[in-house]
């Protein structure tokens, strides 16, 4: 391989543009990663470093101070660990069904009420209830008080991802589910074994909407979970340590809080550290498939 | 995912709104909620569970409840609480039959979390109020709250007799009582400078700092005499314009936010009805100006003091600077901090009200607790906040935790026991609805020389607050309000740290500015308002 790679010759253009290409990428990478270097480099920099000489890429006075606050107990952060892993995956699986269900189903021709169940979910894009209402629902109607089905069902479906969905499933050709009729497969086979496979490239970027949408939930765990119950998501858990400390610091509100020394700036680094870390891994997995496209030319003939 | 993101972006807007929606349905059940109490008062046998021998006056106890309490912060990890709070019970159970529920809403969202609870008709039954910082009047409109006229005599006899009728007064809304006030407890909320008193005696000042003059001498000192220090390292976070508006003029802040620094003042404790402004009425805003431009070309901060972000008050304690700002409740733990970190510093505090003696006393219902409209057992709350508020043992638990684990007591003073390890043995309530100094034991963190010194001085000039009752309604003026905000906000950090060049012409662009974004139209609603609280006030 080495061997034939060497021996293709490599014209100017061709040069110029790898050189272009290269060093544009390489320097747009670079504007990506140095701010996250920044926020790891802060995040273990002594706060009275940081107030002294500002934000820097390598610490100048070394302290894994912020990190001790924040994993002050472990196991409630490891708790909330399991509690966002475990809703992100059963929600992005079977969200990620809904979806693409729904987005299929609401495309079929043969399908006599499409477009006044489309208008029902466009239609919640445009006007929502509002708060209180959902608040409403989702804690008195359905009682989901102090349970992660609260967390987890909301997320499951999103007009703009049906709508995604639905335009994605127009490109494959109504064909090839009326040719796997007269085969003789039925509904549910032709979606599972046809229409599917056929919408990876869509499947992974819902999946990744999806997926990252439960992994940073915060705001239905907190309105819905109480402080009572031991693990909550992750972000929730992350936000609190900021936002309580933030508070101690700065209100006036609150003027009978016993003063702690909290380092602050680098606290919120560190909690950054602490959330992102596993999404960054989950990128390149799915990668691959956004630049994918569709591949499979199904009809043939 | 999007629908969930969207909700949170329009959560701050919806919540009045829907807020509002809800107060039909709050107030039908409130209505509700009251003949259940009155029945029990009378002790109607509607109900199967009338058996139990009820003599007048006596409340039925006979059966066995859950009160709950909202209260704002965030629950403590270690389990602590939980332990004091099993105490607590122990005693609820055996005086009124009952068990308390501490509710936490957490700082994490606590103003839409806190109005939901209210707006949805949760069954709360105690809950935490402000109303300069829970928006309680708002909430009262929209029939939140239980009124509590009769239920308070008869169900918490001892808080009730213990307030004086002028303190009830203020918990009125449109008559009827809506709140009991913390009124019990002293705490002062009013900003002055912190200054070091080692530095201040070298610099030739022996009398306590009355004026900002006397805080330029002491900064000036040490920008001439100490090396690596920043005189006052301040960041640009913190306006000081109200603290000058305070110290240089008799004008009255008002409970009304725009922004960055106060825009609005009213004429004095004699005329607290009449709007007045700091900025365009008198030379305050360009003395203020012209001040601090000086202090600036001195050198007293950093030239990048407006990007600047460090915390003032560490490095204070790290003797980098010579000056911090903040309210008389802080400097009580600060000063503490400051004899253990730099012995012999001595911190002072100049209050800015000291200069004119202009100090308005903290609203008693800065603090507070309501009853919710929904709630399934009004009387045997109350019972219950009776006794958070009267009973020393049931207080002392849950304002200070276990004694022997979380505190002792040493000399009359609180004190952490030999052994204590924060981290395990930390202990909070954030119990702000009816703290009571009868019964607070000093605490060995807060200056035990403030109520001889600071407090002393403050009662000799202080006033009564006199917007407790007073509920702005900002709606015929949002966007003018958010408008003149965000003027403040730009433009005020520059003239406040000198940045803004030529003083007199940046108070005059920050004047055209302001005008252009609508000051006229909110003084004049403002007016509007204030003449009609003055009739409520007065009529």
């Amino acid at each position: 391989m080495s061997a034939q790679r060497t021996a293709i010759k490599v014209d100017g253009s061709t040069l110029l543009v790898r050189i272009f290409g290269y060093g544009f990428i390489g320097a747009f990478a670079l504007a990506c990663f140095l701010p996250f270097m920044l926020v790891v480099g802060t995040s273990f920099t002594s706060e009275s470093s940081i107030a002294r000489h500002g934000f820097n890429f390598w610490p100048r006075v070394f302290s894994t101070f912020a990190y001790k606050i924040v994993f002050e107990n472990p196991d409630l952060i490891i708790g909330s660990y399991w509690v966002t892993i475990g809703i992100t995956v059963v929600g992005t699986a079977v969200g990620l069904f809904i979806v693409a269900m729904t987005g299929y189903a609401l495309q079929r021709p043969d399908f006599h009420y499409r477009n006044r169940i489309s208008f029902f979910i466009y239609f919640t894009t445009l006007f929502s209830g509002g708060l209180v209402p959902f608040y409403l629902l989702v804690n008195q109607y359905l009682a989901l008080k102090d349970n992660y089905l609260a967390v987890l069902l909301p997320g499951l479906l999103s007009p703009f991802l049906i709508i995604m969905m639905k335009s994605f499933v127009r490109s494959i050709p109504h064909a090839i589910t009326e040719s796997a009729k007269i085969d003789g497969a039925g509904d549910f086979t032709i979606f599972l074994r046809l229409i599917l496979p056929m919408t990876t490239p869509a499947l992974a970027t819902i999946g990744l909407f999806i997926a990252i949408g439960y992994w940073n939930e915060w705001y239905n765990a907190m309105l819905f979970l109480s402080p009572d119950m031991k693990y909550r998501t992750l972000q929730l858990f992350l936000y609190g340590v900021v936002t309580s400390a933030d508070f101690i610091k700065n209100s006036s509100a609150a003027s009978n809080v016993d003063l702690r020394d909290l380092p602050l700036e680098s606290m919120k680094m560190a909690t950054a550290v602490v959330a992102t870390g596993p999404v960054i891994l989950l990128y390149p997995l799915v990668q691959r498939f956004f630049i994918q496209g569709i591949t499979v030319g199904a009809v043939k003939g | 995912m999007i629908k969930v993101k969207k909700l949170g972006a329009i959560v701050p807007a919806l919540t009045l709104a829907a807020g509002l929606a809800a107060c039909s349905g709050g107030n039908g059940n409130g209505k509700e909620a009251s003949p259940g109490a009155d029945g029990n008062n009378a002790g109607a046998t509607t109900t199967a569970s009338a058996s139990a021998s009820q003599a007048a006056g006596a409340a039925d106890t006979s059966k066995f409840v859950k009160i709950s309490y909202v209260i704002l912060g965030d629950k403590p990890k270690n389990g602590q609480f939980d332990a004091a709070l099993a105490e607590i019970n122990k005693l609820m159970k055996q005086k009124i039959n009952a068990e308390l529920e501490w509710k936490w809403v957490e700082w994490a969202d606590w103003q839409t979390k806190y109005n939901l609870l209210l707006a949805s008709g949760d069954p709360v039954d105690l809950i935490t109020i402000g109303t300069d910082w829970l928006d309680t009047w708002g909430n009262a409109q929209r029939g939140a709250f239980m009124n509590l006229d009769d239920l308070l005599p008869k169900y918490a006899p001892q808080t009730w007799e213990s307030i004086p009728q002028e303190d009830w007064a203020e918990s009125k809304y449109k008559g009827k009582i809506v709140l009991i006030p913390e009124n019990a407890y002293t705490q002062w909320v009013n900003h002055g400078f912190f200054y070091r008193g080692d530095w201040a005696k070298e610099a030739g000042i022996t009398e306590p700092v009355k004026d900002w003059d006397g805080i330029e001498k002491y900064l000036q000192y040490i920008k001439d005499n100490k090396k690596n220090v920043i005189p006052w390292d301040a960041t640009a976070g913190v306006s000081t314009f109200g603290g000058w508006v305070n110290s240089y003029t008799q004008e009255l802040e008002l409970p009304i936010s725009t922004g960055w620094l106060p825009v609005f003042t009213t004429k004095s404790v004699d005329d607290p009805y009449t709007v007045v402004s700091p900025i365009f009425d008198e030379d305050t805003m360009l003395n203020y100006a012209t001040k601090m431009k000086s202090w600036a070309d001195k050198g007293f901060w950093r030239e990048d003091v407006l990007n600047y972000k460090g915390d003032t008050r560490t490095l204070l304690k790290g003797g980098l600077t010579g000056l911090d700002q903040h309210h008389t409740q802080t400097f009580g733990t600060l000063r503490v901090d400051m004899d253990r970190e730099q012995p012999g510093s001595e911190l002072q505090m100049y209050p800015f009200a000291r200069t004119n003696g202009n100090l308005l006393e903290l609203s008693i219902t800065h603090g507070g607790t309501s009853l919710g409209a929904h709630s399934k057992n009004p009387e045997r709350a109350l019972m219950a906040y009776d006794l958070i508020r009267n009973d020393e043992q049931i207080y002392r638990l849950l304002n200070y935790g276990i004694e022997g684990v979380q505190y002792e007591i040493k000399d009359g003073k609180r004190v952490l026991p030999a052994g204590y390890d924060p981290k395990k043995n930390e202990f909070y309530s954030d119990f702000w609805g009816g703290r009571n100094d009868k019964l607070e034991i000093p605490s060995s963190t807060v200056w035990d020389q403030l109520p001889t010194t600071l407090y002393a001085e403050y009662d000799k000039i202080k006033h009564p607050y006199p917007y407790g009752q007073f509920v702005f309604d900002k709606t015929p003026v949002d966007a003018e309000l958010t408008a003149i905000s965000q003027v403040t906000g730009e433009m005020g950090p520059s003239i406040a740290f000198g940045k803004a060049g030529d003083p007199a012409k940046a108070v005059e662009a920050f004047k055209s500015k302001l005008k252009a974004a609508g000051y006229d139209k909110v003084k004049a609603e403002l007016q509007k308002q204030l003449d009609a609280y003055k009739q409520q006030m007065q009529g």
